[in-house]
């Protein structure tokens, strides 16, 4: 294939290393999404002694190198005993790094909306959790969708570093291919670099598009 | 509750501040210079993409696309181990043989390797920014400034580069905690007088990673905090009225 | 009379529950389970590797194999590139090591080994063009090897002393070694003779040559697994023995290095283990 000793076998695993990479990315924002939801409605309007220790711990996550935080996690757990397998593990860290980001993301929205709309809405009648629903929500996404696609394809690339705690994703699979085939090694790279740029590119094209159309509105 | 089976060594891992210390100061090292590439190269990227010369738009759109799209590990790891193989392949068309010539132009340190990488990086998103930064200053400005007299040289140096700048100033903040982040992957090209590095290198050694990682995530964490109160300072220093 | 014969089934009852958790070890937990994990490093061929189809091969997942056909269960390997070796023992992904792990003190601080199964010497490695012809013709060059193995910290203590410029890069596997000396960010690494000829026999890296035998001690490495797992331990070693005594050992020996070498003696002259 290409002229070169690659085999569809190579590709093949290349790619179920790839579908890893988008199985990890999707429990993670997952996971990030609903707890940076919580957290950011907390964030939004708790008073300081809530807000201050949740913001420190969240700030630790988004200060810390995330390849330090796999391996210090894995070594915690395994310590501790809880037999988490890699994957598993992989997920949590990047859901908690997620949530971290996300939370600043949500309380982000949570505050554009101006507050004379939401005192407006409560006067009509509306209670906190319809106001939040109803207005704030939908007001907010505007602000937030734009983040949240950056966020999404910033946890896609930070998978790579599952590579630390044994996972064999995209890049660590084609590492194992290169191993095999080292004069391989540039066409190896350059077909998972392009792997990566095929499911990133699309998507921060749409959230590039969502931002401008979002803006124009305004 | 939980079954824990581990003796903590910390005595041991203290003993390796020192060491670590000095893994801190490469890591600070890096990150610093490869923010100074990424700024001057970010400003001429932004340039370059609202160029009117197709080839100087298409340079400034791959390199932002592929720095945006793609892993910073990949990207290091591609400067490391791809750029030679690039050389080596570019030479053979021209049955150019270094290697016997006893020249070896394939030769680039890990250290160096990193920097370019998270500089490359750094350009990429920081290019974004400043395009961001570069509409929020008014073209009347750049007017204003032509009819003071200013050539279109001085009128951007000296009248739209520092409004951008103040514009982008807390993004350029959070790439340059991203910039010391992402410095640990240096470990997957063989960087080994880093933070990370060292740390990886004395749990090889001992078998103690627990122990040595978590001292390593404090003190990311202390200099984070130290680069982030620090450009508060500084901000609070240029941008007041 | 009654009164203590209640007692006493009582106390035996109570112990039959009490102590059974306190007594399967990781050599029950294992036979129980009916599987036994090794955490056996892929990139270090002959003794571990992978074959056409990424599947696991070499010295080190033969080894797994017969352990645990002499344990009755099925063998699983588990891919840990170097520095994971022990991460993977601890977080419990791995039962045993078998991944040619050096017995340096240092790290018996921290796991437990068997008696050495297999011993390598160091050999230097090199490109054709570099020049390096011994030992000492590395001073100055820009080295390389894999973070914390054996031979990294026994060439980094000469790279130092040496003090002759260059630099000591360290990867963390060792085919990322291999591909930083074949694309020339390094110019010469210290490996393990069987890997070394291994490489260069299989003739993936144009240019690679063995230079000189590397200056130092015999490197012996063992089965590795959970300091506190006594019960495994001692079946290890009993196993290790038993590959030798039944001529295993020379057999693995030959189909996976071979040339018509000797398989390296695992005793030490003039000293109990």
């Amino acid at each position: 294939m290409f002229g070169t000793s690659i085999t569809w076998g190579d590709i093949s695993f290349m790619l179920s290393g790839a579908g890893l990479t988008l199985a990890i990315t999707f429990w993670a924002m997952l996971g990030g999404t609903l707890a940076g939801l919580v957290f950011g409605v907390i964030r939004a309007q708790s008073p300081w002694y809530v807000n201050y220790p949740l913001g420190t711990v969240l700030d630790v996550l988004r200060s810390v190198p995330l390849l330090i935080q796999f391996i210090l996690f894995n070594s915690f757990q395994s310590i501790i005993g809880l037999n988490m397998n890699p994957f598993v593990v992989g997920c949590a860290v990047l859901a908690a790094y997620t949530a971290a980001f996300c939370t600043e993301i949500v309380r982000g929205g949570i505050l554009s909306v101006p507050t004379t709309t939401r005192r407006a809405a409560r006067s009509l009648g509306l209670t906190y959790w319809q106001d939040l629903r109803e207005i704030v929500l939908p007001l907010g996404t505007r602000v937030m969708l734009p983040s949240w696609i950056g966020l999404t394809l910033g946890v896609m690339k930070d998978t790579a570093l599952v590579y630390a705690i044994g996972v064999i994703e995209l890049l660590r699979s084609s590492q194992i291919i290169i191993t095999r085939k080292p004069h391989e090694a540039l066409v190896i790279l350059a077909i998972a670099g392009l792997m990566y740029f095929i499911v990133s590119f699309p998507v921060s094209r749409l959230g590039a598009h969502l931002e401008r159309k979002w803006r124009e509105n305004d | 509750m939980f079954d824990i089976n581990y003796t903590f060594h910390w005595n041991q891992a203290f003993r390796a501040l020192p060491d670590m210390l000095a893994g801190a100061w490469i890591t600070l090292q890096i990150a610093v210079l490869s923010m100074v590439i990424g700024i001057i190269v970010g400003v001429v990227l932004a340039l370059a993409k609202q160029s009117r010369f197709v080839a100087a738009r298409g340079f400034a759109t791959t390199w932002i696309e592929i720095a945006r799209n793609t892993p910073a590990l990949f990207q290091v790891y591609m400067i490391y181990f791809g750029i030679p193989a690039v050389l080596q392949l570019v030479a053979s068309w021209f049955d150019i043989d270094f290697r016997a010539m006893g020249i070896n132009i394939f030769y680039l340190d890990s250290y160096w390797a990193v920097l370019v990488g998270i500089a490359f990086n750094n350009a990429g998103y920081l290019a974004e920014t400043f395009r961001g930064g570069l509409r929020a200053v008014p073209d009347t400005q750049t007017r204003a400034a032509r009819s003071l007299g200013f050539g279109p040289f001085d009128a951007f140096r000296l009248i739209v580069l520092p409004q951008m700048f103040r514009a982008v100033f807390h993004p350029m903040t959070n790439q340059m905690v991203w910039a010391i982040l992402m410095t640990s992957v240096g470990i997957f090209v063989g960087l080994n007088i880093d933070l990370t590095g060292v740390t990886q290198e004395l749990n090889a050694r001992t078998f103690r990673t627990f122990e040595f990682f978590a001292l390593a995530a404090a003190i990311y964490y202390v200099i984070a905090k130290i680069v982030t109160s620090g450009a508060r300072l500084i901000a609070w220093r240029l941008f007041r009225y | 009379m009654k009164f203590p014969a209640l007692i006493a089934a009582g106390s035996v009852a109570m112990s039959l529950v009490a102590t059974t958790p306190v007594f399967a070890d990781k050599l029950d937990d294992i036979i129980s389970s009916g599987v036994l994990r090794c955490a056996v490093t892929l990139d270090f061929p002959p003794m571990g590797s992978r074959d056409d189809n990424n599947e696991p091969v070499g010295f080190d997942v033969d080894t797994c194999n017969d352990l645990a056909a002499a344990l009755g269960v099925d063998a699983e390997i588990v891919e840990t590139p170097f520095p994971d070796r022990i991460p993977a023992l601890v977080s419990g992904r791995a039962d045993v090591g078998v991944a040619s792990t050096s017995d340096t003190l240092e790290r018996a601080k921290t796991i437990g080994f068997s008696i050495p199964y297999f011993a390598f010497n160091n050999v230097v490695l090199t490109r054709e063009d570099t020049g390096i012809e011994s030992y000492e013709d590395l001073a100055g060059m820009n080295l390389g090897s894999v973070a914390g193995v054996f031979e990294a910290i026994a060439l980094e203590e000469d790279f130092n002393e040496w003090d002759a410029g260059g630099s000591f890069r360290t990867f963390q596997s060792q085919a990322d070694v291999f591909l930083a000396l074949n694309q020339g960010q390094i110019d010469a690494t210290v490996v393990t003779g069987t890997v070394a000829a291994a490489t260069v026999n299989e003739g993936n890296f144009d240019g690679f040559v063995i230079a000189d035998e590397a200056p130092y001690l015999v490197d012996y490495v063992g089965l590795i697994t959970l300091r506190e797992e006594y019960g495994l331990i001692n079946y290890l070693n009993l196993f290790v023995n038993q590959q030798i005594r039944t001529g295993r050992y020379d057999e693995l020996f030959e189909k996976w290095v071979g040339g018509g070498a000797e398989a390296p003696d695992l005793s030490v002259p003039g000293v109990y283990y």
